[in-house]
């Protein structure tokens, strides 16, 4: 370390008061944030008055919680959705990057539902299923089908709510697949035309592969967000659907805090929500090393 | 040089001025202003601006007003309390009084209010003692007042007197109740297919059970705890008929509509088209109500097996922060907005409430040609036949929503009453003891502290 220069000082003082912004950030609102949440997670506390230290009793409680298993089943079964919508998702976008009528209209009618308020869209969706004059039912009369009652029933409640999140993540899938496949070298592709490769081998060993960093992007980033899925869960369905079939993690984890001012327990919750999907996500690394490759 | 020490130092006070903001700004320092936070719609926005607004003229204390939308307040409240920024003046729900005494929120304004002068004989009973707690039990008439009613509001019964005059059928008396059997007997008589399309189109009413089984279950003989509010008793036959009453409505004697029918369009909406014989009513309800296209009127709700009606009576109340800088202008405030009489006019002439005074309250049922005609009715319940909310009166509320959770299976014949409550009943007594144990502990730390 050279402290004789003044010149040297002077820079070092520029260089703490720099370092000084993103550290103190970060203590001010994330350290301390996550040690508070951690004490509070220890502790009987309903937001208001004096919090009383219990040590691990909330997460002991939690495992006897039949509706937070509940929740945690239902948050699983949204992600059921992921595939399917990741799937859907590439397929337009190699729709899309063909030269067919209309793309730009096309592509910007799928990213609407990105950018559309998730208030208005829980909304517009909660009207759609209505049993008698939804539209997704009206739609299904006219091939003779009789639609269920959608959000009323605990069979069909969590289906509702997979479709309607899958048609508004499509056009956020698209666009990223899309720009992975433009970025393919064409070279890959003659190559494998000159060896005779059909339609389909084209695909599953050239584009597949290729954007394989974005499915990866997209799955962790789409399973973190869905172990958080709250709004649309709270608007659709307020009291947690029929037999609180549609309430997810993040909803029961809500009333707890909020409508039984039961923080302690809450933040506990929440805390092992955070400690699942960081091994999930982990997992998800492991196994993207493992297969990943490199191309020369 | 100069000039980078200049530019160091701005960046450290930007960053120590940004955590500064955030503890800035309390309502309750000296400024000698009151905040009073309330929740309500546009009707009762007016009305209580225009009742402080004559506040301050009277008292020269300035009021500053922070008003929320209904679904928004009770986080709005937890926040500014959370935050230290308590307002002065806050509307406190019967649920939550409790648990705001225990943690030191609210203040006790026994004798403030005993000292303003104040006749609290002449408000009800209901509304004043829902405010009182003795550290044990809320309710009960000696304990400390931590707050006065904002407004009390009974639930009665409706019916659609267009309906059963056209169908012929005697209406029903105004001082006794109809029984279980008669009720149902008129209700059958109105389920009908009136356009001849071969679809019921007219029922006799179509209940939700969290609002409604109260009413029935409690004139049945049956409730939801002991008095001590320790055990759940709603595992008793006597809970088990009421209930099931209420499921053989739609599922066996069909004079409802049919839950899908019901989910497609709620009975609320089914009532004021004119398709429900009966259909309870708030005092939140009359002003919609009178503008619909026939007439209703109030009963008492049909009785079970003790003969009596009864049904629940909701409250919201007014209470004072413990840490408010002038006490004595908060409780005026309080005692104005609940017990002044120009005051409560404004109010009651917004159709969103009855007086909170009884001699008012009394000239107010007795006017002539008003609609419902009974609105007595509204004042029975609040002085003789009308209850808390079972858990409007405990510190928690877990218990409580746990026996509605699962119980759509009973509502659709799937399984009976006796069955499902026998299910229910250790989980909410589970539920119970916890929200107890939690009371009593969060009772010890705060005193500790």
């Amino acid at each position: 370390m050279a402290r004789s220069s003044r010149l040297h000082q002077a820079e070092h003082r520029w260089a703490l008061a720099f370092v000084a912004a993103p550290v103190l950030g970060y203590v001010l609102f994330t350290a301390y944030p996550v040690g508070f949440a951690l004490y509070t997670s220890m502790t009987q506390w309903n937001g208001l008055g004096a919090m009383r230290f219990i040590g691990l009793d909330n997460y002991v409680r939690l495992f006897g919680d039949q509706y937070f298993w509940q929740s945690m089943g239902n948050t699983v079964f949204y992600m059921i959705g992921i595939p399917i919508g990741l799937a859907l998702s590439l397929a337009l976008a190699i729709g899309m990057n063909r030269a067919i009528p209309l793309r730009s209209m096309l592509r910007t009618v799928y990213y609407v539902p990105v950018i559309s308020s998730l208030a208005a869209i829980a909304i517009l969706w909660q009207w759609a299923y209505n049993g008698d004059f939804g539209l997704v039912n009206q739609f299904l009369a006219w091939f003779g089908i009789e639609g269920p009652n959608w959000l009323a029933s605990t069979a069909w409640a969590k289906p509702a709510i997979v479709i309607m999140l899958i048609w508004k993540g499509l056009g956020y899938s698209m666009i990223l697949y899309l720009a992975a496949i433009q970025s393919v070298p064409r070279s890959l592709y003659e190559a494998a035309e000159l060896d005779g490769a059909n339609g389909w081998q084209k695909f599953r060993t050239i584009t597949l592969p290729m954007v394989r960093p974005v499915t990866f992007f997209l799955v962790v980033t789409q399973v973190i967000a869905g172990s958080q899925i709250f709004t649309e869960i709270n608007i659709m369905t307020p009291t947690g659907g029929p037999e609180y079939s549609t309430a997810s993690s993040v909803f029961h984890i809500w009333r707890q805090a909020f409508r039984y001012q039961d923080m302690g327990y809450g933040t506990a919750m929440a805390i092992m929500l955070g400690i699942l999907i960081l091994i999930i996500t982990l997992v998800q690394f492991r196994l993207n090393q493992r297969n990943s490759f490199v191309l020369d | 040089m100069r000039k980078s020490r200049l530019a160091s130092g701005m960046v450290a006070a930007l960053v120590l001025a940004g955590t500064a903001a955030c503890s800035a700004g309390s309502s309750t320092d000296d400024d000698g202003k009151l905040t009073f936070m309330f929740r309500g719609g546009e009707d009762e926005k007016a009305a209580y601006q225009e009742a402080i607004d004559r506040f301050s003229a009277d008292t020269g204390v300035e009021v500053e007003v922070i008003v929320t939308d209904a679904d928004q307040y009770a986080t709005k409240l937890q926040a500014a309390i959370s935050g230290n920024n308590v307002p002065d003046v806050f509307y406190i729900e019967q649920a939550s009084l409790q648990s705001y005494v225990t943690s030191g929120v609210l203040l006790d304004i026994t004798d403030l209010v005993a000292e303003s002068g104040v006749d609290l004989d002449n408000i009800w009973e209901y509304g004043v003692d829902s405010y009182r707690y003795d550290g044990k039990l809320q309710g009960t008439p000696d304990g400390a007042l931590y707050g006065l009613p904002k407004d009390v509001g009974p639930f009665a019964m409706g019916y659609n007197k267009t309906m059963l005059e056209e169908e012929g059928i005697d209406l029903p008396d105004e001082d006794e109740p109809l029984t279980w059997d008669e009720w149902l007997d008129i209700m059958k008589q109105v389920t009908k297919d009136t356009d001849g399309d071969g679809e019921v189109d007219q029922w006799g009413t179509g209940l939700n059970v969290q609002w409604n089984l109260q009413a029935l279950a409690w004139s049945n003989g049956a409730d939801w705890t002991n008095a001590d509010k320790t055990e759940v008793t709603v595992d008793t036959p006597e809970m088990a008929e009421a209930l099931q009453y209420i499921a053989d409505m739609t599922t066996v004697e069909e004079v409802t509509p049919s839950s899908e029918q019901q989910a497609t369009l709620d009975t609320y909406q089914r009532w004021m088209e004119g398709e429900l014989a009966f259909f309870p009513v708030g005092p939140w309800d009359v002003s919609v109500y009178n503008e619909l296209d026939f007439e209703y009127d109030l009963i008492p709700y049909p009785a079970g097996a003790t003969g009596e009606p009864a049904t629940w009576i909701g409250s919201l109340g007014i209470g004072v922060s413990a840490t408010t800088a002038m006490p004595e202008e908060a409780v005026e405030l309080v005692t104005y907005l609940s017990a002044d009489e120009t005051a409560q006019q404004t109010l009651v002439d917004a159709g969103i409430q009855v007086p909170n005074l009884k001699d008012m309250a009394a000239e107010w049922a007795a006017e002539e040609g008003t609609s419902p005609a009974n609105r007595q009715e509204f004042l029975d319940i609040v002085e003789d036949y009308g209850r808390p909310m079972p858990a409007a009166v405990t510190y928690g509320a877990a218990w409580y929503d746990e026996m509605w959770t699962n119980i759509q299976p009973v509502l659709d014949g799937k399984q009976t009453a006796a069955e499902y409550l026998a299910e229910v009943q250790p989980r909410m007594q589970q539920l119970l003891d916890e929200s107890n144990m939690q009371a009593e502990q969060a009772a010890a730390a705060n005193a500790s502290e």
